[in-house]
């Protein structure tokens, strides 16, 4: 794609210089060189990718190479044979896939999984841009502190997430004390240790973890929506629910898109905060693909089908990513 | 001028720490020969005392030598102890766990070494009973388990007992020196005191976050129902043997009620086994039915005089039965380059007269069968008669994880969905002895 210069305030002349040769050649075929000057042979158009270019990305692309695009070879490699992890590996072809294809704990994993992009991703996304919207209608005294507070959660370790949880959850936690303090005391319960309750309570704190970063994304968005916009939106008499749809939500529609990206991609990928929770419990009931392939590798010392599992996990984010920016790239303005 | 100046203070740092790094490395390398121990008798009060002080005193007999000493929790250590010791940059000495989970994959990946040589060398022959010796033997392959060369050794008796809180029964009207001596008396005990609890109490406190909680307490319930032998044989993959027992499968339906008479805690599967402890120590719950290996924690609470301790009493057989064995197996890492020195460690803090007094001190039981108890210190008695007892009956049942690589979060699993109703005793039995027939099959 060619990067186009603004218009005539553009302070450097944008010259193309193989159509200009070209002009040239067009205007006065006696003078058109059968071969162009090498000068304009090379010569590209300003913005276009030169060759140079990837010595600039080589250093970034040998870590991405060596520590992500690697290991993603080496684990698709492994999940071809059969093996503990320590002694030697047996080629078995496809049996991982096909094992994990008919795997009723690998597929409810997935459902867990689902049921968790609900908390991590769509709630954190809805409710960020309700607060948008509100932000953006009436200056908030110490706005700076609460934007940088909300994002906090972002910068913490999962473990200690998870610990400080697990105690917010515990029995005698302030969770509890808070229902039983305010009359609802017969909504007290062991909340990582129920049936029905331990996947959204896992759920509310991927919340609390990935709100903050939608609200960064969607206010920084919100700002460079023009204001002229708005005016003439409140001209043609539109009230804060028409603006918000009108204008808001299209300004931000490519954050929007990312904040999901990022969010899902999260939500599939979680394993620090599972594990250190409820480690899958109980009963199975929060586990996910993550901790299953850890379960795997790790416990049952069958390394092969684990790295079927993450190969399988890895697709799916893929996919599901792919299909969100393909989606969300449709009805671009271009 | 700053930026210039701000580059020089960025390079002098890197080269300072680079040079302090190469400092200190060098400095730790010259003249100690340092030893590093894996551990996860992780509790304090109890073993980890124990051992910080026995290394202490071993690195003053041994100039030169520096014990470094690692706790992790169980599942911790056995998640990453095979990739550590094959890593070559791991412990030199560790605990592992018996069964196919973990020592079958140590001995199968040549991960550590056989211990007969130095079974010979210190007469650790004499420390346990040739039936007890069954749970460190492996065949070389790591298939058979109970025969074979000799791999670890434990530093401790263990197993899984009732303890109860004298006070509160006296309280609720009940005699804590009149316990019941058999199993169907105390099933009505634990519901008369129910009857008489405050609701939110629980009768028997319990904690299953990690999973073993009630693969510890079932032992007890398991014994009274179905021969501790058949259970061991089960174990040990002897061919034939079954878990879905009509016993087995009417223990399973006894746990099952006593879960739905609400005996337990409510937040049982959040709560951690150690912490549990700590409450009962502090008064919740009239029963805890745990690993004696927190009996210090529970005296560190409740005061020696208010607990009392005893194994789950037996069934119709009459065999005390519990669930236990013994502690964590000791091995030797094969990359070690002081394999000689480690095994005079071991010796030490497993059969040295020092050694079983601070064991006793922090209400441990040396699995040295020969040792006994001081007579001044009545709580430490009860908690070695409860293990004896059962030991003395061949009622040890050893751990149920230990049968395939996959039964511990399968035994987790079933348990969970048992207490919370969402499974028959016969379904859970149905899935144990699923999984245990789909890794038999490997063997044979």
């Amino acid at each position: 794609m060619l990067y186009r210069a603004t218009g005539p305030s553009s302070t450097r002349r944008c010259i193309d210089l193989t159509a200009h040769a070209g002009r040239v050649a067009a205007a006065h075929p006696e003078r058109a060189p059968r071969r162009l000057p090498r000068r304009l042979r090379n010569a590209r158009a300003p913005g276009v990718p030169r060759n140079i270019g990837w010595l600039y990305v080589l250093p970034g692309l040998v870590f991405y190479g060596l520590f992500t695009l690697a290991p993603l070879v080496h684990t698709v490699y492994i999940s071809l044979f059969s093996w503990d992890g320590l002694t030697a590996k047996t080629y078995a072809g496809l049996a991982n896939y096909r094992t994990a294809i008919a795997d009723h704990v690998l597929l409810w994993s997935f459902v867990h999984s689902g049921i968790l992009i609900l908390f991590y991703s769509v709630l954190p996304v809805v409710v960020g841009l309700a607060l948008t919207a509100a932000l953006t209608r009436h200056a908030v005294r110490g706005f700076r502190f609460f934007r940088t507070a909300l994002f906090l959660p972002q910068l913490i370790a999962g473990v200690v997430i998870a610990q400080a949880w697990s105690w917010i959850y515990d029995d005698n936690g302030p969770l509890n004390a808070a229902l039983r303090f305010i009359g609802l005391g017969s909504f007290v319960r062991p909340w990582l240790g129920d049936f029905t309750w331990a996947l959204p309570s896992i759920g509310g704190i991927g919340t609390w973890v990935t709100f903050g970063l939608c609200m960064v994304l969607f206010v920084a968005g919100v700002q460079k929506i023009p204001s002229t916009l708005y005016d003439a939106a409140r001209v043609d008499g539109a009230g804060p629910f028409r603006e918000f749809y009108a204008v808001t939500l299209p300004g931000l529609r490519g954050e929007v898109l990312v904040a999901f990206v990022l969010t899902t991609i999260n939500a599939l990928r979680s394993f620090d905060i599972v594990y250190n929770t409820t480690a899958g419990g109980p009963g199975g009931q929060t586990l996910v693909p993550s901790l299953y392939m850890y379960q795997n590798a790790f416990l049952y010392n069958k390394v092969g089908y684990a790295a079927a599992v993450a190969t399988i996990l890895a697709a799916a984010i893929f996919v599901l990513a792919a299909i969100m920016l393909r989606f969300g790239d449709r009805g671009e303005p271009s | 001028m700053k930026r210039r100046i701000a580059i020089v203070l960025g390079l002098a740092s890197v080269v300072l720490v680079a040079v302090v790094a190469v400092g200190t490395s060098y400095g730790a390398k010259t003249g100690t020969t340092k030893l590093t121990m894996w551990s996860y008798d992780n509790q304090d009060p109890g073993l980890e005392p124990v051992l910080k002080q026995l290394s202490k005193q071993f690195e003053q007999s041994h100039p030169g030598v520096q014990i470094n000493l690692v706790f992790k929790d169980f599942n911790s250590l056995v998640g990453t102890v095979p990739r550590a010791l094959a890593s070559g940059n791991g412990p030199d000495v560790t605990e592992g766990n018996q069964g196919y989970q973990t020592d079958a994959q140590l001995v199968k990946a040549k991960l550590i070494i056989p211990l007969d040589k130095y079974v010979k060398k210190y007469h650790w022959d004499k420390l346990y009973s040739p039936s007890t010796w069954g749970m460190f033997r492996w065949t070389p392959d790591g298939k058979s388990f109970g025969k074979g060369p000799i791999w670890g050794l434990a530093q401790t008796g263990q197993n899984v007992v009732v303890f109860y809180n004298k006070t509160k029964l006296r309280s609720l009207g009940f005699n804590p020196n009149k316990m019941p001596t058999n199993f169907a008396g105390f099933d009505r005990l634990l519901a008369q005191v129910r009857a008489k609890l405050p609701k939110g109490d629980p009768v028997i406190e319990e904690g299953n976050q990690e999973g073993y909680g009630f693969i510890h307490l079932f032992g007890g319930i398991w014994g009274a129902y179905e021969k501790p032998a058949n259970i061991r044989n089960w174990i040990y993959h002897v061919p034939g043997s079954r878990y879905d027992t009509p016993g087995t499968i009417r223990a399973l339906g006894k746990l099952q009620q006593w879960a739905k008479a609400g005996y337990f805690n409510d937040d049982y599967n959040a709560v951690k086994y150690d912490n549990t402890a700590a409450l009962f120590g502090k008064g919740k719950g009239v029963f805890w039915i745990g690993g004696d290996w927190d009996s210090t924690i529970i005296k560190a609470g409740l005061g020696a005089k208010n607990v009392g301790v005893m194994p789950i009493p037996p069934g119709r057989s009459g065999v005390w039965s519990g669930i236990g064995g013994l502690s964590g197996p000791w091995h030797i890492s094969s990359k070690t380059k002081y394999a000689d020195l480690g095994a005079e460690w071991l010796n030490y803090v497993i059969t040295s007269a020092t050694a079983k007094k601070l064991m006793f001190g922090q209400q441990q039981l040396p699995a040295d069968s020969s040792a006994n108890p001081p007579a001044t210190d009545p709580y430490l008695t009860a908690v070695f008669q409860a293990f004896k007892r059962v030991a003395d009956d061949n009622g040890l049942l050893l751990y149920t994880d230990w049968a395939s690589p996959s039964m511990y979060t399968t035994l987790q699993n079933q348990y969970q969905l048992l207490l919370a109703g969402r499974t028959s005793p016969a379904g859970m039995a149905n899935a144990v002895q699923s999984d245990w027939s789909k890794f038999d099959k490997t063997l044979h």
